[in-house]
């Protein structure tokens, strides 16, 4: 019991700092979120501005102003954003529709593709096919993501025009989305991929050594018999882990292939967010994010324990 | 930023295994196994080394770019002659939008992105090293709040504490190294934190508790030199994501621009309509460099760690 | 052989659970799809979206399999996926094509953050279609009336008369009233922070049917009320009163318009405005059924949307079609290019608190140091001139032909030297006249990084120690605002320049504050030039003024313009009849009515 009492009080302060952190950090950036409601062109008097900042609740003191965000919390009300004129939570809810929808099909495109193709290298690591596989997914894990991301959009949407350019879709039907969106869940899902799959490879190299498979060998099982019977369930721990925290950073959505491929998803909403110092559409965003990775981070931990009876064990 | 965590990634699943190091024990001593491929360990061991040594002279050849430029580049960086021209006789990758010579501009930001990676790297090697030896070694609430306080710096955003950062100092490539080292010991920190667990079980630690050498010295002079074979591969590995990120951040006009690494390159590249003019020779040549240079550096992290699972498989046991 | 039954049966089993667990995740995301996909805008299209459904089902798992092949099969996979997608996708295009008629369309890189029709300032430019202010300003950049008559003024400048025209009709059939001005220069004034100077001076308005006016009375004098009410977009009366909080409105449309167009639909998922025919427009009818304006978040994929033809033309609100792609579009053939002077400008601005930027002869010095023709050359690839020492482009009015400005580093040198800056201890570097080497720093946001870099160069080359600073948008603000700054660039927009006293006097006026201007003039000479312009609306006297100011700006240099440059936009052959005004370019009412496709 106390194992679990212990994480969980450690997973609560954590997301008790992150509160404090989240609420200061947006604070501490230059820039007036007044002036950036205002835009460049138009001037107005002092007088207003202060007007503007007394509506925002903008003026209070430092500790005012936290003591009503804490209170904000716990009615679950995120605030409301000065930039985009609706309720953070509403705006937030919105944008995750779609980046749910394609970040999430590339994280479990990613994955199970990086672990299937993991484990098969894994289990023979020394034919040419593994060797050729892992190379190649090393070297697509060190090109930097948005370079690939150009590369992609100008080779197929440009120069052999087989996909559009920009948007989730050009008419709300589930054509037009696929069409849109393949380009997109690709380019992610290879990179999500290629870590997926180094990480399987080493792990089922290592679980390749134990007893227990020299034991299913000595049965007379066959090679994928033991792969994918018993090898897998094993090796596959390290994955759940960081399956669950890619899970836990699905909010964040994906800033620069949305930039490179015109989406208009939680990336960009934050990346602007911060450039126009929406204070409240910021905290918001990065509460939730901090909170589903905290929730992701603690499954995980969870699942871990449940999956592996070793780690249950007292040290 | 998750994709430049996916180098690192590689060694998380080392993490997770470490951070119940019980499993480790499990390992069983059968030779049976090793001793009937003998030879295609053999044949294994020698296409390995290759490929080790190709990365290895990949590497050297990045260090010797980053250390020399003068040789290999054929003009200053800084001088500058007809724009956008193609690649010739005289401008081996032509110019890009204001004249400078970019082969020159590639060979002198090789010194820029390196630094930039290796100064990242070391501070978050040494912050995760400091972090985990004390989680590890003192365990209890210590352990627990370190542990409490990593897992806050994982959600910390890169992109906001630069700006914060950038708006109080100088705006500078100094600023970039220090936000790409204080939020990247995560996994470092893990990792050491399990190595140091395991270790201070040890007999020979035991025995300097035993004759009351203090804390600090039993950390500095028994654990930490066990520790180093496993820091290294993460060094290297941490250097190769500090690079990533640093041509990410650049992309999006946060790092220094009067500093030429090649992340800035690629973003004038794509800013000053390098791509929609198909000047394939200014956008794929820092593009490529990274990639190698990343490259080159992971595969030297990843024989390192091979190298240091020989160890710890021929170690003595440690209990 | 037992072995090899009991290897496929094992092999089987194990697949078909892997099968049935794809299955089962494809089902329950495509069950997440629908609700998403119909939760989208009205569109009635509902059938067609069932089959797409049931094809697209086969074709995700299809393609998952397809996908994994190619990987080790390489491209061949790849173009037998693509053929799947473009079926369904082509099916999509034509059932569209059929329903309406001649379509033009817009790419911006402008994009709207929100479905506020009042609150998203990109979304008020583009508005100006649905919703046409009063005035407006014609092609040579005077003020003429759009849905204003006429217009007059009484003598003390309080009292403005507006003559509303005739012909003009909501888009639901209502007639456009005087009521309609009255209440929307009232709801400005009293719901948005950028209109509250309504608020503040509007003592009364009265509305008058019998000559379809209505007439504005300020408690004080205000000269370019004209020029004000050429940016507020009417609205309905009959429509807005009910709404409470317009800044917060949110709707996807469609709204209510009087222009030749009424906006439809907002749609920020497909990134895309549509604007439909106004059926009680009485106006020259325009051509194209509809108008649809596409956000591109990079510039890049905007032009190489122009060159598919997926687009007809680009705007971009106060800029200019970028100069690096013009090369990419006049290969093609396809375009031409409406080319205007702009009147904004790029410039340098000077901290003219601080020494040695306080001492005119320095700042001729530095003038001297540029060399604007490759500044020029570099910066707009030749759609652009050096300018004059007068600041104000020629393309507005009452311009005057100033001096222009001069490359000449010796000269440079010279004055520095006259002025009193060597180089006593021999570095290379003058000295200040405190003695201590000049070290200039130039602030420059991250969008001026090449301008700054090459004046970096140029100061060197005459002595004087530079180094670049950047900093995103709000730390240039607050560095710029708290004077803590040596030199800057900075572009003014065509507004920018029409604000204040007009000719650019707004971005100096160190009475005005704001986001954008530099604030940094105090001497009295000027500001008093500034009210005078200010007190009067006589066409002569200002005239008169308008040279006076941009003789203080040759003389003084209190900011170096860098270059003049064009504005560009392309537009796809197979049409004509664009007209450019300098406020808002091609954006405007006569475009749109005017504009038409022809056989190439």
């Amino acid at each position: 019991m106390s194992g679990i009492a212990r994480k969980v009080t450690r997973y609560f302060a954590s997301f008790m700092l992150i509160a404090v952190i989240n609420f200061t950090l947006p604070r501490l950036m230059p820039g007036d979120p007044i002036k950036n409601l205002i835009g460049e062109d138009v001037y107005i008097s002092e007088k207003m501005m202060e007007e503007l900042r007394l509506e925002l609740g903008l003026n209070m003191p430092l500790s005012e102003q936290f003591a009503s965000y804490l209170s904000d919390l716990l009615h679950l009300d995120l605030g409301h954003s000065y930039h985009l004129h609706a309720p953070v939570a509403e705006i937030l809810l919105n944008k995750m529709e779609w980046t749910l929808l394609f970040v999430g099909i590339s994280v479990v495109i990613g994955s199970l593709l990086g672990g299937f193709l993991g484990a098969l290298a894994g289990w023979k690591p020394k034919k040419k096919v593994s060797r050729l596989t892992s190379f190649a997914f090393v070297v697509i894990s060190c090109i930097p993501p948005y370079f690939l991301a150009l590369l992609t959009l100008y080779l197929f949407a440009f120069k052999l025009g087989l996909f559009p350019s920009k948007g989730f879709y050009d008419t709300p039907e589930i054509g037009s989305v696929l069409h849109h969106l393949f380009l997109p869940t690709c380019v992610m899902s290879v990179f999500s991929a290629s870590r997926n799959f180094l990480v399987m490879r080493g792990s089922v190299i290592q679980e390749k050594e134990q007893l227990y498979a020299l034991y299913a060998r000595a049965k007379g099982l066959h090679d994928t018999g033991i792969l994918f019977r018993h090898i897998i369930k094993n090796a596959s721990l390290p994955i759940i882990t960081l399956l669950a925290l890619d899970f836990g950073f699905l909010f964040s959505g994906a800033l620069f292939i949305e930039i490179v491929f015109s989406l208009n998803g939680m990336g960009l909403l934050i990346y602007d967010a911060i450039m126009g110092k929406d204070y409240p559409l910021l905290q918001g965003a990065f509460l939730v994010i901090a909170f589903t990775a905290l929730l992701a981070n603690m499954l995980a931990d969870l699942l871990y324990a449940l999956i592996d009876p070793r780690v249950r064990r007292p040290a | 930023m998750s994709q430049s965590a996916c180098i690192e990634g590689s060694c998380m699943k080392e993490a997770c295994v470490e951070e119940n190091s019980e499993k480790r024990q499990e390992k069983p001593g059968f030779k049976l196994f090793g001793e009937v491929s003998f030879r295609s360990f053999r044949k294994h061991e020698s296409s390995l080394a290759l490929f080790n040594w190709i990365s290895i002279l990949l590497f050297t050849f990045f260090l010797f770019m980053a250390f020399f430029p003068s040789s290999l580049a054929p003009y200053a960086p800084e001088e500058r002659f007809i724009p956008y021209e193609a690649p010739s006789g005289r401008h081996l990758l032509g110019t890009n939008d204001i004249g400078n010579d970019i082969l020159s501009e590639l060979v002198f930001g090789a010194r820029i992105s390196i630094t930039v990676g290796f100064a990242a790297a070391l501070i978050s090697t040494l912050i995760g090293t400091v972090l985990g030896l004390c989680a590890g070694y003192f365990r209890g609430v210590l352990d627990e709040l370190l542990m409490g306080f990593t897992d806050v710096v994982l959600v910390i955003p890169k992109i906001p504490l630069i700006i914060v950062l950038g708006a109080f100092l100088r705006p500078s490539i100094w600023i970039l190294i220090l936000v790409l080292g204080l939020l990247s010991w995560e996994s470092t920190a893990r990792v050491t934190r399990s190595k140091a667990l395991q270790l201070r079980e040890a007999g020979y630690v035991k025995s300097a508790q035993c004759m009351g050498f203090s804390p600090y010295h039993i950390m500095t002079s028994d654990i930490f030199p066990n520790i180093i074979h496993v820091l290294l591969p993460k060094f290297m590995l941490a250097i190769a994501s500090a690079m990533i990120s640093e041509a990410s951040l650049s992309f999006l006009g946060l790092g220094d621009i009067s500093l030429k690494s090649w992340g800035i390159m690629l973003s004038f590249a794509f800013f000053r309509g390098g791509f929609i003019r198909d000047m394939w020779w200014w956008y794929m040549p820092p593009g490529i460099c990274i990639t190698f240079c990343v490259l080159s550096i992971a595969l030297v992290g990843f024989g390192l760690e091979a190298k240091e699972k020989e160890y710890s498989e021929e170690g003595a046991n440690i209990s | 052989m037992k072995q090899r039954k009991y290897f496929t049966g094992l092999e089987l089993k194990a697949g078909l659970k892997r099968q049935m667990a794809l299955a089962m995740l494809i089902l329950t995301l495509c069950s997440n799809i629908l609700p998403a996909g119909a939760a989208g805008p009205e569109d009635s299209e509902n059938n067609d979206s069932e089959n797409n459904l049931t094809l697209s089902k086969e074709g995700f798992f299809d393609r998952l399999i397809t996908y994994i092949k190619g990987l080790y099969l390489g491209e061949e996979g790849e173009t037998q996926d693509s053929g799947v997608i473009s079926e369904a996708a082509a099916a999509d295009v034509q059932q569209s094509a059929d329903s309406e008629g001649a379509v033009l369309k817009i790419a911006t890189p402008s994009a709207i953050k929100s479905a506020s029709f009042i609150g998203d300032s990109n979304l008020g430019v583009f508005t100006h279609l649905s919703n046409p202010p009063l005035m407006k300003m014609d092609a040579e950049g005077h003020l003429v009336g759009q849905l204003a008559e006429s217009y007059n003024v009484s003598e003390n400048n309080t009292c403005w008369t507006f003559y509303l025209k005739d012909d003009l009709y909501w888009s639901d059939g209502e007639k456009v009233s005087p009521e309609d001005i009255e209440f929307s220069i009232r709801y400005y004034g009293k719901e948005t922070p950028w209109a509250s100077w309504i608020n503040d001076t509007l003592e009364s308005s009265t509305v008058s049917d019998a000559d379809n006016s209505v007439t504005f009375k300020f408690n004080k004098p205000y000269t370019r009320v004209n020029m004000e009410f050429a940016t507020y977009n009417l609205l309905p009366a009959h429509v807005w009163e009910t709404i409470e909080n317009p800044l917060e409105y949110i709707s996807n449309g469609p709204y209510v318009g009087c222009g030749p167009y009424y906006l439809k639909l907002i749609d920020l998922n497909a990134g895309k405005l549509i604007f439909e025919k106004n059926p009680y427009w009485k106006g020259k009818a325009p051509v194209s059924g509809t108008v649809e304006i596409h956000f591109y978040s990079n510039v890049d994929v905007a032009t190489l949307a122009l060159k598919n033809g997926d687009v007809d033309t680009y705007y971009k609100y106060a800029g200019s079609y970028p100069y690096s792609g013009i090369e990419q579009l006049e290969k093609t053939g396809d375009f031409d290019f409406l080319e205007k002077t702009d009147i904004g400008l790029v410039f340098l601005a000077l901290n003219l608190k601080k020494a040695p930027f306080s001492d005119p002869e320095f700042r001729e010095a530095l003038a001297y140091a540029i060399n604007y023709k490759e500044l020029v050359r570099l910066e707009t690839l030749g759609y652009g001139e050096v300018p004059n020492r007068g600041f104000v482009p020629s393309a507005m009015e009452n311009f005057k032909e100033t001096e222009k400005l001069e490359y000449s580093p010796e000269k440079a040198k010279e004055n520095l030297e006259k002025a009193g800056y060597s180089d006593s201890n021999g570095n290379g570097i003058l000295e200040g006249k405190d003695g201590k080497d000049i070290k200039l720093e130039i602030l420059i946001r991250s969008e001026y990084a090449r301008t700054g870099e090459l004046l970096d160069e140029y100061f060197e080359q005459i002595g004087l120690s530079s180094e670049l600073k950047t900093a995103d948008a709000d730390t240039w603000i607050t560095l710029k605002d708290s004077y803590d700054y040596d030199l800057t660039v900075i572009r003014s927009t065509p507004w920018g320049m029409l604000m204040h006293a007009s000719w650019g006097s707004g971005y100096f006026d160190s009475r005005r504050t704001g986001q954008g201007v530099m604030h940094n003039v105090e001497d009295p000479e000027f500001l008093q030039l500034c009210d005078d312009i200010l007190a009067t609306t006589d066409p002569a006297e200002l005239h008169d003024y308008a040279y006076e100011l941009q003789d203080y700006y040759a003389e003084n240099l209190p900011a170096v313009p860098l270059y003049w440059s064009k504005s560009v936009t392309p537009f796809n052959r197979h049409f004509e009849g664009w007209y450019s005004d300098p406020l808002y370019g091609i954006y405007n009412l006569d475009t749109f009515v005017n504009v038409r496709e022809v056989e190439a």
